[in-house]
């Protein structure tokens, strides 16, 4: 049975909804990420989950339990889950006190607080920080602060809104540091919302794609990143090359696209004269100056349109008849020297081909 | 740490702040310290202004072992005191007032105790011209020219009575003066404050010798009209009835106005004044209405 | 300018030789403002809380009113505290009038609406989220409540130290109620009213430094309590 479950969960403000139709159902024990632009209503739906707010309508289950009405039942479950802000707020008080309020309304003994506090400032690394005054702590200590102040009352689920994007890049990767080893080490059901497709892939095993209020798809990492459900997920994550095309052939699983006049062969399940988007990743594309030997079904010609250097990568837009978007590193670039008007040859495998339905 | 310290010091010196302010606090029929008796006494401006109370007030207090507490007030204040029962005993000057006081029963007998005269004083050089007349007559002439400034009490005290009665008497209408002009000024003050008022402005006015003699040295006026039946300004004690407020401290009130009338005291109260001003502030008057 | 600089050598004087009419009367402004404000404070945080945490028909209006009282004229509460205190009032039976606790009633009266607006204003000064976040960490209600009044506590401070500057520096209704008797309800305050009515502006400018002083200790005093 899952921990926590929503039916038909909605939420409206100021009279707009905000979200639709969310049925959602979370294990304990797994770490489940929530990925979305901004506004899309992942905060709004943590909230609901967190029974911090009330749903226009919908109910939400917490261990079997329909919790959705009575406010003390809510109290009750709300003690047995913690959540961490985006931007977390500490009291003014020092490190140690700021983590020791939820033990201390909980009624439990110093010596137990105590305890408790030191192990959590420890999990999350700021033991050494315990008697600085919060409100002078960097964003990445806030956060950890707060991430230690959530855990210490050992909650069955934890939530966390963005955890890192406020955060420098050093931060963060401290701060996913520590949820990495708390998602090792304790058997906390984790539920976080982020808008890094990159960290939900790193930190969970199952993701859900929240859009203009809606889950459009759940699944496990790997079946969001390689075969989003819908145009809208595909932009999400990351797929850069949405190609709108129509099924023309088909040959067991083997399908023909034609996509503007070129021949795209893919695997899948689609017939004939389906209208499909073909999805390819950047880095599925191998970019080659000669004619590639290798066994990869769709081989085309085409010239260099850009070239973009992004970080350690490079960035190639292919004109072939149709827009392909490749990458290499920023070291092949430079040794095939890749450059505005070369010809290349864009070459992929039909396998690394997604298709989705197109309508119209 | 160091703001818990300060923290505990403030909320220390807030409570200590309590416990002395409850301590001191302890109305009639106190809690937390041995209470003294309190007899509460509203007293003309004039009789405080010269001193005179500061003088008796220890002495009073130590023969009968009360607290005196003298309130400063005009006559017209003392007497409203003196109705509803806030305090216990007044002395003031304004014998028709008095006397009604007396017949509406809020008083219990009207005991003059001390007297002295009023004056009219004014600047040195008496612009008004009015030196040697008669008070009436000085009043007359004062509406007559009607630019030498007036500064009255204005605050229905036993002075201002005075004040009042020789207008009528001079023939005018009290309503009319108010609104005769500028130079008729309402101060709406005590003796001390008005004779300083009056000095400021180079003015005259109207003053009882007494405090006029105790403010020589702070005014720069001097005596112009000072004789007059007029003049006569008679000091009586009454104590409140209990009959109409029974809360009243009657039986102090009553050793108030015997210690007034006593030999001792009228004895002291003619020597007055003696040794600073060189003549003496009042005259005794024990129990009886002066003569002119 | 001698006048003013008279006062100053007198105010030196009068505290060097630790004068004891100048000290009991500084002790008693003293002490009727700390135990009004003390009294009113401690009414005044919880009711002021109450008021703050709670959501009710009419909260915006009485707050309105609330802080429309905070400039009240001091003889308009003298008054009506004299009316209710007189003998021949409808708390005469108390025989309070003329003493100390009298002008405690009323400073109380006087500064309960500072007091009270204010701290109000502090807890509203504590981002909602604040609580939010105790009630994400489980806190019920109240401790969510009390967490708020603890970040707001200086503020809060802020608030009884105005209380206190007003009732210390009042007039009006001391005179009216406390009657200004020497070596019973004399204030500082009182006393200068006195002094400069009845002419002796040198003592009075020395008093009223005394004042000004024992204004300025006590806010220093605080102030540093507030630098955290």
């Amino acid at each position: 049975m899952a921990l926590l479950e929503t039916i038909n969960l909605a939420q409206e403000y100021e009279g707009q909804p905000v979200l639709r139709d969310v049925n959602l159902k979370i294990d304990g024990g797994e770490a489940f990420a929530l990925i979305g632009p901004t506004g899309a209503g992942k905060t709004t739906l943590l909230r609901l989950l967190d029974l911090l707010d009330v749903p226009s309508s919908g109910s939400v289950y917490f261990d079997g339990v329909d919790v959705t009405g009575s406010g003390r039942q809510r109290l009750e479950a709300r003690r047995r889950m913690s959540f961490v802000q985006q931007k977390p707020i500490v009291f003014t008080m020092n490190v140690y006190d700021n983590v020791a309020c939820g033990l201390r309304w909980r009624r439990q003994r110093n010596e137990t607080v105590r305890q408790k506090v030191d192990s959590a400032l420890e999990l999350v690394g700021m033991d050494d920080c315990r008697s600085r005054d919060a409100r002078t702590l960097s964003g990445g200590e806030t956060q950890r602060v707060a991430i230690a102040r959530a855990l210490v009352t050992e909650p069955e689920v934890l939530f966390l809104d963005e955890p890192t994007a406020n955060l420098d890049p050093v931060s963060t990767s401290k701060v996913e540091e520590v949820l990495a080893h708390i998602l090792r080490e304790k058997r906390t059901t984790v539920v976080m919302a982020t808008h890094d497709m990159a960290q939900g892939q790193r930190l969970s095993s199952r993701i859900g794609v929240l859009l203009k209020g809606e889950i459009q798809q759940i699944g496990s990492p790997g079946e969001i990143f390689c075969s989003p459900g819908s145009r809208e997920v595909a932009e999400l994550v990351g797929v850069e090359n949405i190609l709108a095309g129509t099924v023309v052939e088909k040959e067991d699983n083997l399908v023909t696209i034609d996509v503007n006049g070129s021949a795209i062969q893919a695997v899948s399940d689609d017939s004939v004269g389906d209208g499909v988007y073909a999805l390819i990743r950047p880095e599925d594309i191998t970019l080659t100056l000669a004619q590639p030997t290798s066994s990869a079904r769709n081989v085309f010609e085409g010239r260099i349109a850009r070239v973009n250097a992004v970080g350690p990568l490079t960035r190639i837009e292919v004109d072939c008849g149709f827009p392909l978007l490749g990458v290499v590193t920023k070291w092949s670039a430079q040794e095939l020297e890749l450059a505005a008007g070369r010809q290349v040859y864009a070459s992929f495998k039909a396998t690394a081909i997604h298709t989705i339905n197109r309508w119209g | 740490m160091q703001e818990r310290i300060a923290f505990c010091l403030f909320t220390g010196l807030l409570v200590l702040g309590l416990l002395l302010g409850v301590a001191g606090c302890s109305a009639r029929g106190g809690e937390l310290l041995p209470k003294k008796e309190r007899l509460r006494v509203a007293t003309t401006t004039s009789l405080y202004d010269t001193g005179l109370w500061g003088y008796l007030e220890p002495m009073f207090e130590e023969k009968y072992g009360v607290e005196v507490d003298v309130l400063y007030a005009g006559t017209g204040i003392a007497l409203e005191y003196g109705r509803r029962g806030d305090v216990d005993v007044i002395t003031v000057h304004s014998k028709a007032r008095e006397e009604a006081f007396v017949s509406e029963g809020y008083g219990v007998e009207r005991v003059p105790f001390a007297y002295n005269y009023f004056l009219i004083v004014g600047p040195d050089s008496d612009p008004a011209g009015i030196k040697g007349m008669s008070p009436e007559g000085a009043f007359a002439k004062l509406q007559g020219t009607g630019s030498e400034a007036f500064v009255s009490r204005g605050d229905d005290s036993g002075t201002h009575g005075k004040e009042k009665a020789i207008w009528e008497s001079a023939g005018f209408d009290y309503e009319d003066v108010r609104k005769a002009g500028d130079w008729y000024i309402e101060a709406g003050r005590g003796m001390g404050p008005t004779l300083l008022m009056a000095s400021e402005k180079q003015a005259y006015t109207l003053a009882d010798m007494g405090t006029f003699l105790a403010y020589k040295g702070k005014i720069d006026l001097v005596p112009i009209v000072d004789k007059g039946s007029a003049l006569l300004n008679v000091y009586s004690a009454i104590a409140c009835n209990p009959d109409k407020n029974s809360k009243v401290n009657h039986e102090m009130a009553n050793n108030m106005v015997n210690f007034l009338t006593s030999p001792e005291i009228q004895e002291l109260l003619g020597d007055y004044g003696t040794e600073e001003y060189g003549m003496s502030l009042f005259a005794p008057c024990a129990g009886a209405e002066p003569s002119s | 300018m001698t006048e003013l600089w008279q006062g100053v050598v007198r105010a030196v004087e009068l505290i060097v030789a630790l004068d004891p009419e100048v000290m009991e009367i500084a002790g008693r402004s003293l002490a009727l403002a700390a135990t009004s404000c003390g009294i009113a404070s401690l009414v005044c945080l919880p009711l002021g809380s109450l008021i703050h945490f709670n959501s009710f028909r009419g909260k915006r209006f009485l707050v309105n009113l609330i802080q429309t009282f905070y400039s009240i004229p001091t003889v308009a509460i003298g008054l009506f505290v004299f009316v209710f205190l007189s003998r021949v009032g409808p708390l005469g039976e108390l025989g309070l009038m003329f003493t100390p606790a009298a002008i405690v009633i009323g400073q109380m009266l006087l500064v309960t609406p500072i007091i009270l607006g204010l701290t109000i204003s502090a807890l509203r000064g504590v981002d909602k989220a604040l609580p939010e976040t105790a009630i994400s960490l489980g806190a019920d209600r109240v401790q969510a409540a009390v967490l708020t009044i603890r970040e707001a506590r200086f503020a809060i401070l802020t608030a009884v130290i105005m209380g206190f500057g007003r009732a210390i520096s009042e007039v009006g209704l001391s005179l009216m109620v406390g009657g200004n008797i020497k070596g019973f309800t004399r204030t500082i305050t009182t006393a200068i009213s006195l002094e400069t009515s009845k002419g002796d502006i040198e003592l009075s400018i020395a008093l009223g430094i005394i004042l000004i002083s024992l204004a300025l200790v006590i806010n220093i005093a605080l102030n540093r309590l507030q630098q955290r």
